[in-house]
């Protein structure tokens, strides 16, 4: 019983006194310090890990089967076009002579002086000619009756 | 790969030789230089690209490029050289275009019996060829998570032990790029592994 009691006494007293939750200046700081000095050595190794791993990985150099054929066989379809494209390449190739051919027409005519009296008789001369011919039938006609 | 071995039954050209044979019109040259660099070029192309049929279309592409280019080519750096940095940028290049991302999650790679320590800790043996297939997934699932041009930089110098200088002949980038590139791609890359790890300590 006297145990008890003084167990009580004790307990209550235990009670009594505060906890000491006081924390030494910068012990976050140091505490996350060690975990990031951790995580950084864990993560630096692995990524160092990862490195030689890779590194150390040989190449997969395997080639299809007869690859440089199928190769070969597209670059002689590249350099044999077909008529169509050789059509276009032709006319595209034409254009610069026929602009050219075009502009020198178009020089010449405009550039030579039009003789308008010539162009005026030559004009009187059709339709004088061209009335002869249209009435001729009807001046037969006149002729009949 | 310079075809300097002459052994006495077979004439062996060299690249600049051929090249210069196929520029004149002997079209059928081309073949043994495709022969000669094919297995390299495949290499190179599924370091970029898993599925088999992307890395068939990249070096066909490749090939095809070089021989419409072949003329171009001046003959005063190595012919390797030059083919292999047309190469790099067609696969850069496909790469951009197919933003190819991994269908392959990091979850997927994860294996409830193996931890990612002891999976690196072993290279699968050469006879081993589903082990070498896995292991490859692995590294192609972590470098897959990171940009196109970090990918490149760091493949060229990490995994192929490249030098800054060459990486630059190789790119076509300035050395300051390269150099801002190299880090980046070992910061993504750690970022990638960290991913992986803590996937791992979820599971």
């Amino acid at each position: 019983m006297k145990v008890n009691e003084t167990e009580q006494q004790f307990l209550k007293l235990a009670k009594t006194v505060q906890t000491d939750e006081r924390v030494p200046d910068g012990f976050s700081a140091l505490v996350m310090d060690r975990v990031m000095e951790q995580h950084a050595l864990e993560t630096h190794s692995a990524d160092e890990q990862f490195l030689r791993f890779a590194r150390n990985l040989p190449a997969n150099e395997n080639v299809p089967y007869a690859f440089e054929k199928r190769i070969m066989a597209c670059l002689r379809e590249l350099l044999t076009p077909d008529p169509l494209t050789l059509w276009s390449r032709m006319l595209w190739r034409a254009v610069a002579p026929c602009l050219g051919v075009m502009i020198l027409v178009v020089l010449f005519s405009s550039g030579e002086p039009v003789d308008t009296s010539a162009g005026q008789a030559a004009g009187e001369l059709d339709t004088a000619d061209f009335e002869t011919v249209i009435l001729a039938s009807f001046d037969d006609l006149e002729n009949t009756w | 790969m310079q075809a300097t071995e002459n052994s006495p039954e077979t004439d062996v050209r060299t690249d600049e030789e051929l090249v210069r044979i196929v520029v004149d019109g002997d079209v059928d040259c081309f073949e043994e230089l495709i022969t000669r660099y094919q297995p390299r070029v495949f290499g190179m192309a599924r370091k970029y690209f898993r599925n088999e049929s992307d890395a068939e279309d990249v070096v066909q592409t490749i090939f095809t490029k070089t021989f419409q280019k072949l003329s171009s080519y001046k003959g005063t750096a190595p012919f390797e050289h030059w083919f292999m940095r047309l190469s790099l940028n067609a696969c850069y290049d496909a790469l951009r275009r197919k933003r190819n991302r991994p269908d392959q999650t990091i979850s997927d790679m994860l294996f409830d019996d193996e931890s990612w320590q002891d999976r690196l800790s072993n290279i699968p043996d050469a006879s081993d060829r589903v082990g070498l297939e896995e292991a490859r997934e692995l590294v192609y699932t972590v470098l897959g998570q990171i940009s196109d041009r970090a990918r490149i930089v760091l493949t060229l110098q990490e995994l192929e032990g490249r030098s800054i200088r060459e990486i630059t002949e190789i790119t076509g980038w300035s050395e300051s790029l390269v150099k801002v590139q190299a880090f980046r791609a070992r910061k993504e890359m750690r970022a990638s592994v960290e991913r992986f790890l803590m996937k791992e300590k979820k599971l």
